[in-house]
């Protein structure tokens, strides 16, 4: 596990302390989770994952760190590991070389891909002994429920229910896949339900967009979900802006 | 599917649009109140608020042609319409209910499937988060290209082993570590070009040819590949031309010219062929016309003779009497089986002293031969330049068309089948032909042509021997070599041959290596990688030489073993040949020593 840190041997130190120290620990390993969790947002994207692996492996990420301290795992490690498992969970198999020079190169900028020689060998086995780590700590439950389907079946009903010319005119669809990946930086997607993620987003997008949906006895979003309430949604959505404001204080 | 609409109203199917369901019915007594009806609409009258609809098929739009109008039931009802239907009517039916109950929410893939059809991109996600923005991200960081770079170097990196094995000479290991490198990276262009040089000095010319193209087609610029390309295709054509095969090497020759323009050894080889082309056509036209007079002359006695042998012929040499009748008929009749005979390498030159001699004396002939037959299109415009310096005789009389006139007389006895063997060549000496296979048709087993003139003219025989083998040489031309061969195969036949020579496969190397190295000479630039094409090419000679014909032992001891042999078969089919023979051969030892 050693071999990873030379990952992160680059000068700056994406986890170095920052100047002042006034900063709690609590709110360090904040940033460092958000940091590790675009790290695998990113490294998803450069290995052509789709939405939900790549939620199942920032979930996993989550979950294992709710378990352990930041201090005693080497999080980009358990990254790997994480995108590594989560890319077999989905059924989207990705080969542990790409991983490897995907991450490599994210941590040493335009460099030469890696020789086939015992460092790298070394740190294969780094990232597989890690994935035996994870899927141990977490008792073996990988399979979880993502938001993406319900919110693409809600989006369907609601665009039959929408006037055709106002949905066509906002990009309601692309907004509410994009709020909800950004979700997983942080740990409110498995603080919450699926659904109600899945609602609060489609929400948000439309708010945003001032599109009309027509009223009845309830609101749409009631319809759609029962058991969802509007605090639910309200929490949800100053969770996903939290996030947002973050991104400008960790990068 | 479209939405389902329950209206109030009433809609006009006029009669003519309700196709009948039987010959004699009535059609409308075909349907009854309350059905329920699919049927196309027509018309829309929206001002007299009337519809008018068919129940013709081509009432229809195309795309849905394959709706089937008329009565149908509840059942056939668009899912949606029945299923909402349903909840309407249910109150403890919720939209998670109904989701959950459909087929498709557990399908796997639903995410993807609706995704598409929602039509939002999963591969460039979109993202409000500023630093995940499609525009930072880089093509080179990306999982596939690195992917590629990184096998590119690691196939670099078992390209330069294997080279290094190469050039140690440990060939295996070097194709080993090229097909390695093949693997990591298919279409490596480094490891392509070195494992068709590999091929090419192996003599696979084909499968470096092949290599070198595809090298190129990834990499048009490559200059080594370009090169051994080019040396390949020459040598490749140069193989072809001694196949006979002129057209596809004056083929080969201009590709190799297109490639490299100042490549001199193709430029040259493409001249002499062209050449070649002109004459061996101008030869043919030549040959045919004296082939229609001749054909008459020959027939009868060419059917007596056939006759004849049918009678005394043994299986093993048939295919070669079939060739004596096809000569006969057609001159330019060129089997394949003479093809392959070919590339029989001329026999070697393990003759004993006297037969040495002999060979001795005709090489000085060849070098001259070898230009003239260049410069003498044969009928089959054959490029031989490997002449049989085969210690046995000698030629099929069909050579006296080039020098030997004087000698015709004598090798025509001793010729025999072997000049028939040889090559469907010109009937021009029919009357010797005719002598030939008359007295080859004892022949047939032990194919011994200088036994044919009987026991005791094996001492005249050797004589003739010496004769023919003049002409041989004055002919130079692969009918020597072959019937050479003939003979010389025929006293090994004769008995247990166990000394198969392997090295009248070398033999035959060398004189090609002769040949070669007066021809071609030039052509070899690069040494590089081609260091034992001529032996291996002589290789697939000799090896092609195979199964019909055995080794050449060419001592006086199995001449005379063969005229045993052929005395024995002649009057009586002994069952003990081989002691016969043995007491003859005894017999002689005893008198010579």
């Amino acid at each position: 596990m050693e071999t990873v840190s030379r990952l992160d041997s680059t000068p700056g130190g994406k986890r170095g302390p920052p100047a002042w120290d006034t900063e709690t620990d609590s709110t360090r390993e904040i940033k460092t989770h958000f940091r590790v969790c675009r790290f695998i947002m990113e490294t998803g994207v450069k290995l052509g994952m789709r939405s939900v692996p790549v939620a199942t492996a920032c979930v996993l990420y989550h979950q294992f760190f709710q378990c352990v301290s930041v201090t005693v795992y080497e999080p980009y490690l358990v990254a790997m590991s994480c995108i590594y498992l989560a890319g077999k969970v989905e059924e989207q198999h990705l080969r542990t070389r790409d991983i490897i020079n995907v991450c490599h190169r994210y941590f040493h900028s335009s460099s030469e891909p890696l020789a086939c020689d015992g460092a790298f060998w070394d740190l294969r086995d780094s990232v597989v002994q890690c994935e035996l780590l994870v899927l141990r700590q977490l008792n073996f439950h990988v399979s979880f429920q993502h938001p993406h389907k319900y919110l693409l079946h809600y989006l369907l009903s609601v665009k039959s229910l929408v006037n055709r010319h106002a949905w066509s005119r906002t990009p309601v669809a692309e907004t509410t896949w994009a709020l909800l990946r950004d979700c997983y930086h942080g740990t409110m997607c498995v603080r919450h339900a699926p659904q109600h993620i899945a609602i609060a987003t489609l929400y948000l997008a439309l708010l945003s967009y001032g599109v009309e949906v027509p009223v009845g006895e309830r609101e749409w979003w009631q319809v759609l979900c029962e058991d969802v309430t509007k605090e639910h949604i309200d929490a949800i959505i100053s969770d996903l802006l939290q996030l947002y404001d973050m991104e400008a204080r960790c990068t | 599917m479209d939405d389902v609409l329950e209206e109030e109203g009433k809609a006009l199917c006029p009669l003519r649009d309700v196709p009948s369901n039987g010959n004699h019915d009535d059609p409308l007594s075909y349907y009854q109140i309350n059905d329920l009806i699919r049927a196309g609409v027509k018309d829309i009258d929206r001002y007299h608020e009337k519809i008018t609809i068919s129940l013709q098929p081509s009432s229809l739009a195309p795309n849905l042609m394959n709706l089937k109008l008329g009565v149908f039931s509840r059942d056939d009802l668009p899912l949606q319409y029945s299923r909402s239907v349903r909840v309407a009517n249910d109150n403890t039916e919720t939209y998670e209910r109904v989701l959950e109950g459909t087929l498709g929410y557990s399908n796997p893939s639903n995410v993807e499937y609706l995704l598409g059809k929602i039509g939002v991109s999963d591969t460039q996600p979109p993202s409000l988060m500023r630093g995940l923005q499609s525009k930072h991200f880089l093509e080179e960081d990306f999982a596939k290209t690195i992917r590629k770079k990184q096998s590119a170097s690691w196939a670099l990196k078992c390209v330069r082993v294997g080279v290094d094995h190469f050039k140690s000479g440990r060939h295996v290991e070097a194709m080993n570590e090229y097909n390695k490198a093949l693997e990591i990276d298919t279409n490596n262009v480094e490891a392509l070009v070195a494992r068709g040089a590999l091929y090419a000095n192996k003599g696979s010319l084909l499968k470096a040819i092949t290599d070198f193209e595809l090298a190129l087609e990834s990499c048009p610029t490559h200059r080594n590949a370009k090169k051994y390309l080019c040396q390949t295709l020459v040598e490749r054509g140069g193989q072809l031309e001694e196949e006979e095969k002129l057209v596809t090497a004056e083929g080969l020759y201009r590709k190799a010219l297109t490639l490299d323009n100042s490549f001199q050894d193709a430029k040259e080889a493409l001249q002499k062929i062209e050449l070649l082309i002109q004459k061996s056509l101008k030869l043919r036209e030549e040959a045919a016309a004296k082939e229609v007079e001749k054909a008459k002359n020959v027939e009868t006695s060419a059917e007596k003779i056939a006759k004849s042998k049918k009678k005394n012929r043994k299986h093993r040499r048939s295919s070669r009497g079939k060739k004596h009748q096809q000569r006969v008929s057609s001159r330019d009749n060129r089997s394949v089986a003479d093809e392959e005979e070919e590339w029989y390498p001329a026999p070697p030159n393990t003759s004993a002293s006297f037969l040495d001699q002999k060979s001795s004396v005709v090489r000085p002939f060849e070098g001259p031969e070898r230009t003239e037959e260049y410069s003498q299109p044969r009928s089959k415009g054959r490029n031989h330049s490997y002449h049989s310096l085969s210690s046995v005789s000698t030629d099929a009389p069909d050579n006296s068309r080039f020098e030997d006139d004087p000698f015709d007389a004598s090798p025509q006895r001793a010729e025999g089948s072997k000049g028939k063997g040889v090559c469907g060549e010109k009937t021009s000496d029919g009357d010797v032909n005719e002598r030939e296979r008359e007295g080859s048709r004892g022949q047939r087993k032990s194919q011994g042509q200088e036994l044919q003139s009987g026991p005791q003219d094996v001492p005249s025989s050797l004589g003739k021997v010496k004769h023919r083998r003049m002409s041989s040489s004055s002919a130079g031309s692969e009918h020597s070599r072959k019937s050479d061969q003939y003979a010389n195969d025929l006293p090994s036949q004769s008995h247990i041959s166990t000394s198969r020579r392997s090295d009248s496969g070398k033999y035959g190397s060398t004189e090609r290596g002769d040949k070669k190295g007066l021809n071609r000479g030039t052509r070899r630039s690069d040494g590089d990688y081609r260091s034992s094409t001529d032996t291996t090419r002589n290789g697939n000679g000799s090896s092609a030489e195979g199964n019909q014909k055995k080794e050449l032992p060419t001592n006086l001891l199995d001449l005379f073993s063969q005229i045993a042999q052929f005395e024995k078969e002649k009057c009586v089919k002994p069952k003990s040949e081989f002691s016969f023979s043995k007491l003859l051969l005894s017999y002689v030892i005893k008198t010579i020593n």
